[in-house]
């Protein structure tokens, strides 16, 4: 087996950095999603941790309507602007992590296929007074196959089910880590991340082998 | 607890697009959203006109790229890293050009070059791509798609020692 799990002295060389005089080497980026419904807590994620206060920028999503009023009806594109907020841990300077917040919304589902494209994983912040919100994100990373954590965001201290009940809503398979954390504090939002790269280290290790 | 949590529940089995599309109405919700507007009819992709309610911000990029909205190159992504050529800045450039340039003398990402600037995303990655192909960008792409364990466990302990 080759993993080393302690490369310290490493440099990861897989940014195609073109030859010419000594110029600042750009760091590798990776990035991790944060998703969930309207006003469920992403922006206060991404600001918990980041470096920098969150920057906000416009992209443009293709949406699918899912058809839940109309069930017979064949899916309908439609494409909508949305505000996405992002932050940065600068891990050393040949390694920086980011994180994107994006929304979801109820039934309709936001094809995320630019923003998903290389990411880590996704982090799915849940309100459980409204837990269908989260669902076109969780269908989402599970038909794209990108590892994800549903994080239960625990506003005021208060989880209103327990992690079984939101487990059942949600439907997800039993290997898609569910916790708790509250978007508010650095090291409660640290910790849902290092489940998010717990996941997509053994993916990782899946692809490699 | 209100249901058990069985995975074999033929009503909800834990596979995709089947969640049950409950909304919780009893006294703890403290906010209802506004339901989205339905799926309106047309106008399709690519006729006249933004969908309603976009009008605001789907006007001015078109006209910074010329009208140009496809094209646009699947390895110039969010985090994407960019820097400019010293030289750069001598071309004749558009003022969001020279702007990019201007800003990109230390490698920054492609979010960042939009959130500064102000340029909806789209549009950045559109002139992010044209000069790179007049030459005044370096576009540093990943080769891996995912990336790999060290890089993961790298993250991992850069994060385990953040307090
Ligand atoms: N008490 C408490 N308030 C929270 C918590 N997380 C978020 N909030 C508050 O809830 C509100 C919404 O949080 P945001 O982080 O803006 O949520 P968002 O998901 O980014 O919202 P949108 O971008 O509007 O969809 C803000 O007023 C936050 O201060 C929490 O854990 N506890
Ligand atoms: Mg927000």
């Amino acid at each position: 087996m080759d993993f080393d799990p302690y490369p310290d002295n490493r440099v990861v060389g897989t940014a195609r950095v073109p030859s010419g005089p000594q110029r600042t080497a750009p760091p590798v980026p990776v990035k991790i999603i944060v998703a969930g419904g309207f006003g469920v807590g992403k922006t206060t994620t991404v600001g918990a941790i980041s470096e920098i206060s969150p920057l906000t920028t416009e992209a443009e999503m293709t949406m699918e309507g899912v058809g839940v009023d109309d069930p017979g009806q064949a899916s309908s594109k439609t494409t909508t602007t949305i505000a996405m907020d992002f932050g940065c841990v600068t891990i050393d300077h040949t390694l920086k992590l980011y994180l994107f917040g994006t929304p979801g919304q109820t039934r309709f589902a936001f094809m995320w296929d630019d923003l998903v494209r290389g990411a880590l994983g996704a982090l799915v912040v849940v309100d459980t007074t409204r837990i269908d919100d989260c669902y076109p994100a969780v269908d989402y990373f599970e038909r794209a196959g990108l590892p994800f954590v549903v994080g239960v965001n625990t506003f005021n201290g208060q989880l209103g089910y327990n992690l079984d009940e939101v487990r059942w809503a949600l439907a997800v398979r039993d290997d898609v880590p569910i916790v708790q954390f509250d978007a508010r504090f650095r090291g409660s939002v640290r910790d849902a991340l290092l489940v998010v790269l717990d996941q997509a280290l053994d993916k990782a290790m899946k692809m490699r082998s | 607890m209100r249901h058990p949590a069985d995975p074999d529940d033929p009503e909800h089995p834990a596979a995709p697009g089947v969640r049950p599309y409950l909304r919780n109405t009893g006294p703890g919700v403290r906010y209802q959203p506004e339901p989205p507007p339905a799926p309106s009819p047309g106008p399709p992709p690519g006729s006249s006109g933004p969908p309603p309610g976009e009008q605001t911000t789907s006007l001015r990029p078109f006209v910074l790229t010329s009208g140009r909205v496809d094209g646009l190159d699947p390895n110039i992504g969010l985090e994407t890293q960019v820097s400019s050529h010293p030289g750069a800045l001598s071309a004749r450039l558009s003022p969001e050009q020279r702007a990019i340039v201007h800003l990109c003398g230390e490698p920054l990402s492609v979010a960042e070059i939009s959130a500064r600037l102000r340029l909806h995303l789209g549009v950045t990655r559109i002139l992010v791509g044209d000069l790179r192909a007049a030459g005044h960008l370096d576009v540093h792409v990943l080769e891996n798609d995912f990336p790999d364990p060290e890089t993961i466990m790298r993250v991992i302990r850069g994060l385990r020692s953040i307090s």
